[in-house]
This record gives structure tokens, C-alpha cells and sequence, in this order.
């Protein structure tokens, strides 16, 4: 009764972090546990060495998100892929999925590099279903890059380790990529091969300072040259460093305390979350809530296999509904203790779940993507719900892929380790 | 109603002024730790720590704020799909729940804060822990008076469009 009671508040909107907050009250009062519980559990995630790489690489991606970077972006991939059969798609996924991964956010993908994109696609007669669809879905596309947020907070929430996470990430990320791609050559129109040289370098010439960003961060890392944490300031100081004395699209007294606020408001809203919902669920874990779960569960699913069918269909429900900072913090500790006893890989598992909730946000009827891509380019939500399904219907066939080989997301993990 | 806002827009820009402040201390003081560790093969023990109490501060600071632009993350079912009368009655509702709930979430983290204030248990260079969590009673009461302010204002003042995102 007092469950439904809080799920119907959730649905009306109110804060998750108050509702979060509500059923721990609420539980906390039955179980004599005094309130003060709550916070224990954030301060135990606040002793992760890794908590310092979230605001760092927010603040990092919003600083890049202010500058001329999704123009930069947009032009030296399309002046590069433009003359491939199915070049200018290609050269779409390949930078949403760059901006995705650095700025964390999908939404804002598809408000900074959609505008620019979509035009392209109308001019090269890919249709307005397929453009639509196209960018839509590619909104979320980079989620599995390092360094991107979610990402990490798997990482804290799930103590795995963040440098496994960034590099299991790319091979699954990469086949997203190519799936939509390889759909995306089918509908080429492309003729006449020109590739135009010239064009080509200066737009090269003109990212060449934000290009290296992904490299850095890697090679930083898997270098063995400094630690995720360390990766993140140097990010931070280079991206200040690039965007204020080379491109000077950033100016340091006028814009930077309103992106350094701007960013940390993200940062406290998936705080927040995480602090009122880690003492909860840590309770619940000791209640055995999962244990019960999972035994409910073991009388009609007996094999990994069909876990992961029913895991992959719950997380998509979940991902159209939740935003994917809270599904992680709230959702993970609780799915941890059920697919350890079914063997799964808690690295798989992060990759496994995001691939999912990065399917979520464009999912119809009420994924976050599809009305952000409406209000973006002034189309009905209806309209874009018919131009993300072939997409959709691609995107679950990675998805697939992804969640019934493990080695897909594990070989690169592996090969590194020994 | 007009103290309370003018209150309200003050301490709104002390946490501006803080955010910006803690931020640019951690972007330094970690560039500088990656520096020496990197270079000097050298560090302070402490600074790891003071990085990541950093974090929980413009963390809450920002989620102080977040209440005042609509960033708090819900379940919007609904907004997307209802009429505007709707949309402010429901908007305004759930702010005065929020507001409630966070005065509870208040009252909890002050107890947490005093639990540690007793145990006097102590983290960097002689600094008590429990003034670093002061942030935690703090943000949370801050909270609950901007969603009170909101939820009247939603409720009472016409042109207030309640949840914008």
C-alpha cells in the first residue's frame, strides 16, 4: 500500500532524491533503525578515490559543450566521411558519440550537434524519417566511450574498477556504431566520390587540439602515466587551457563561474540521489530484499541466459522511465547480489546495463530523447516515435550481441591485464 | 514573503561564490597532486581526502541551487503529456511534498552530523569531521524552503510554468 502510495508520487514528478529519501524514512521508522542511517553509506562511496573524477569531467564537458567544439566536431568528421557510401551518418554517429562520451549528457547532443547535423542529412536526400530517427538515437550513442559519466558512477556504485569499465566499453560501443552504420549504407545516395583534400585538412588543422581528448585520457591511464582521478584534472586544466587561449571561445572571468555553477548543479542532482539512496539500498541488501527476489526468480529461470532475457527487458523499461544516473544508483546494488549467483561479470553487467538505458532514452513512448529531439526540431513526438524504430529495432539486435558474449566486452580487459 | 525571497537570493549568491571558489581550489590542488606525484614522485596524504570532501560540497551546494532552475531529477510521465492547469497543480503539489520530505532528510542528516560531532572523530590536519558534513543539514534545509517558495509560487503566481525540463 505505502509502496504504491510512493510510486504514484514518483509518476506525478515529485524529486526522485525526495522519494528515494521518503521510502528510506519510511523503512528506517518500521525497522527502529534511527535516521541518521541514511548518510552513513555516502560517506563511504565519498571515500572512493573516483568521486573526484565526476565533477571534474562535468565540468570538463560543459566547457567544451559552451565552445565552438559540436561545430568543429560536426565539420572534420562530415569533411572527411562526406564521399563514403553512407559517409555523412557515419561521420553523425562517430561525433555524437565523441561529444557523448566527453559531455556525459545526452540531451545535450542532440540540442548542440543535431541542429547542425540534421540539414546535412535533408541536403543529402536521407529522408526526414531516417534523419530524424538517426539523430534521435544517436543522442545517446556514447555512452559507452570513457570517459563518460555514467560510466564511472557504475563503477562507484558497483566497486568495479573504472580503468576495466573504460576499456570494456569500446569494443560493444564500437559495434553500436557499426550496426547503425551498416544500415545507414543501405540508404546511401552518395554518386560522385570527391574527396576534397583541402577541406579535409583545415577542418583537421582546426580540431587538432580537441581530437587527442579521448587519447589522452586512455593512454593516460592504460600508459600506466596517471590514475582515472588524475586523468580527470588534466582534462579539466587542458580543455580550460584549449578553449580559452587557443580557440578563445571561452572567457575565464565571464563564462567560466556560470559553467563551473551550471555543471555542479548536474553534479548535485545525482549527489543528491546517490546520498539518499545508498544507505536505503545497502539496507535493503542486508534485509535480503535481492536474496528474496532471486529466489522468486530461480523457481522459473534456472540459467544465466534467460536472467539476462529478463534483466535486458527490465532495464529497458527502466531506462524509458528513469534517467540513467538514478537507474544506476538505485538499480545496481539491488541487481549485484542476483547476477553474482547467476556468474555474471560485474563489468559485463555495467556494459550490459548501460547499453540497455542508452537504448531506454530513445525509446517510445517516453523516452527523455524523443522529446527533446521534438521540441528540438519542431516535429510531433508521434512522428518521431515511427522514425526511431528501425533504429530501435537495430540498436536491441547490439544489444543482443553485447549481452550474450561476455568476450565482446571482456577480451580488451583481459588482453590488458595479463 | 518578500524577506524570505531577498534572504533566499542572498544566500543563492554565497553559494555561487562558494561553488566557483571550492571548484577552482580542486582543479588546482588535483593538477598540483598529479604534478607532484607525476614529477616529484611526491604527495600530500591529505589531499585526496580534502578533494573529495570538495566533492560533497559544490555537490550539495549545487543540488541547493538545482531546486531554484527545476534540475531535480523525477519520473516525468505525465508533464509531457498533460494540460497546463494540470501541470501546475501538480507541480506545485509535489514541491510542497518535496519541501516536506527534505525537512525530514534535515532533521536526519543533523543527527548524522551530531553523531559524528560526538564520536570527535577527527579526518585532515586536525580538522573534526563533522564540519566538513555541516554541508549535509545545510543543503538539505536550504532545499526545503526553496521547494516551499516554489510550490507557492507555482500555486499562486500565474505566470510560474512549473517543471521546464
Amino acid at each position: 500500500m505505502i509502496a504504491l502510495g510512493i510510486i504514484f508520487l514518483a509518476l506525478l514528478g515529485v524529486p526522485l532524491f525526495a522519494i528515494i529519501g521518503l521510502s528510506a524514512l519510511v523503512s528506517f521508522y518500521n525497522a527502529e533503525i534511527d535516521p541518521a542511517a541514511i548518510f552513513i553509506e555516502l560517506y563511504r562511496v565519498a571515500s572512493n578515490p573516483s568521486l573526484i573524477a565526476i565533477p571534474l569531467f562535468t565540468f570538463s564537458g560543459f566547457v567544451l559543450a559552451h565552445g565552438k567544439t559540436p561545430e568543429r566536431l560536426a565539420r572534420i568528421s562530415q569533411s572527411i566521411l562526406r564521399d563514403m557510401r553512407g559517409g555523412i551518418p557515419l561521420a553523425i554517429l562517430i561525433a555524437c558519440a565523441f561529444f557523448t562520451a566527453l559531455t556525459g549528457a545526452s540531451g545535450v547532443t542532440i540540442i548542440a550537434l543535431g541542429g547542425l547535423l540534421y540539414p546535412l542529412l535533408i541536403k543529402e536526400k536521407y529522408g526526414e524519417n531516417f534523419s530524424l530517427g538517426l539523430i534521435t538515437s544517436s543522442g545517446s550513442l556514447g555512452l559507452l566511450f570513457p570517459p563518460s559519466l555514467p560510466l564511472i558512477l557504475y563503477g562507484l556504485v558497483a566497486q568495479v574498477s573504472v580503468d576495466q569499465l573504460f576499456i570494456a566499453g569500446i569494443v560493444p560501443g564500437l559495434i553500436m556504431i557499426l550496426i547503425v552504420s551498416a544500415f545507414a549504407i543501405t540508404r546511401s545516395t552518395v554518386s560522385t566520390p570527391t574527396f576534397n583534400w583541402p577541406d579535409a585538412k583545415s577542418a583537421l588543422k582546426e580540431a587538432i587540439w580537441e581530437l587527442p581528448l579521448p587519447f589522452i585520457v586512455l593512454g593516460g591511464i592504460y600508459g600506466g602515466i596517471f590514475t582515472v582521478t588524475e586523468a580527470a584534472s588534466v582534462t579539466v586544466v587542458y580543455v580550460i587551457f584549449i578553449e580559452a587561449f587557443i580557440y578563445k571561445d571561452l572567457n575565464l572571468i565571464h563564462d567560466l563561474p556560470d559553467l563551473m555553477i551550471n555543471s555542479m548543479i548536474l553534479v548535485g542532482s545525482i549527489l543528491i540521489i546517490l546520498g539518499t539512496a545508498m544507505g536505503f539500498t545497502s539496507y535493503l541488501v542486508d534485509e535480503q530484499i535481492p536474496m528474496i527476489l532471486l529466489d522468486t526468480m530461480k523457481q522459473y529461470i534456472h540459467d544465466p541466459l534467460t536472467f539476462l532475457i529478463v534483466l535486458n527487458v527490465f532495464l529497458l523499461i527502466v531506462g524509458c522511465m528513469m534517467d540513467i544516473f538514478s537507474a544506476i544508483i538505485v538499480i545496481v546494488p539491488l541487481i549485484i547480489p542476483i547476477a553474482q549467483s547467476f556468474d555474471i561479470n560485474m563489468v559485463h553487467l555495467g556494459i550490459i546495463f548501460l547499453t540497455n538505458l542508452e537504448i531506454g532514452y530513445s525509446t517510445p513512448p517516453i523516452g527523455i530523447n524523443l522529446f527533446i529531439a521534438s521540441t528540438r526540431f519542431n516535429e510531433p513526438v508521434i512522428k518521431l516515435y515511427k522514425a526511431v524504430l528501425p533504429f530501435l529495432g537495430l540498436r536491441l539486435m547490439g544489444l543482443l550481441l553485447i549481452t550474450y558474449i561476455p568476450g565482446l566486452s571482456l577480451f580488451l580487459v583481459n588482453w590488458i591485464a595479463d | 514573503m518578500t524577506i524570505l525571497n531577498q534572504i533566499d537570493r542572498f544566500l543563492e549568491k554565497i553559494e555561487h561564490h562558494l561553488i566557483v571558489i571550492i571548484l577552482s581550489l580542486m582543479i588546482l590542488l588535483s593538477f598540483g597532486q598529479m604534478l607532484l606525484r607525476n614529477v616529484f614522485d611526491m604527495g600530500f596524504v591529505w589531499g585526496d581526502t580534502l578533494l573529495r570532501q570538495g566533492v560533497l560540497w559544490v555537490g550539495f551546494l549545487g543540488a541547493a541551487i538545482a531546486v531554484k532552475q527545476n534540475k531535480h531529477i523525477s519520473i516525468d510521465v505525465f508533464s509531457n503529456l498533460s494540460s497546463a492547469y494540470w501541470k501546475r497543480l501538480v507541480s506545485s503539489f509535489t514541491k510542497f511534498f518535496a519541501a516536506i520530505i527534505s525537512g525530514f532528510l534535515t532533521w536526519s542528516a543533523w543527527s548524522f552530523m551530531q553523531f559524528e560531532k560526538e564520536s570527535q572523530s577527527i579526518l585532515v590536519l586536525d580538522i573534526p569531521v563533522w564540519i566538513f558534513q555541516t554541508i549535509l543539514p545545510y543543503s538539505f534545509m536550504i532545499i526545503s524552503l526553496r521547494f516551499m517558495i516554489g510550490g507557492f509560487k507555482t500555486a499562486f503566481i500565474q505566470n510560474d510554468a512549473g517543471p521546464s525540463r
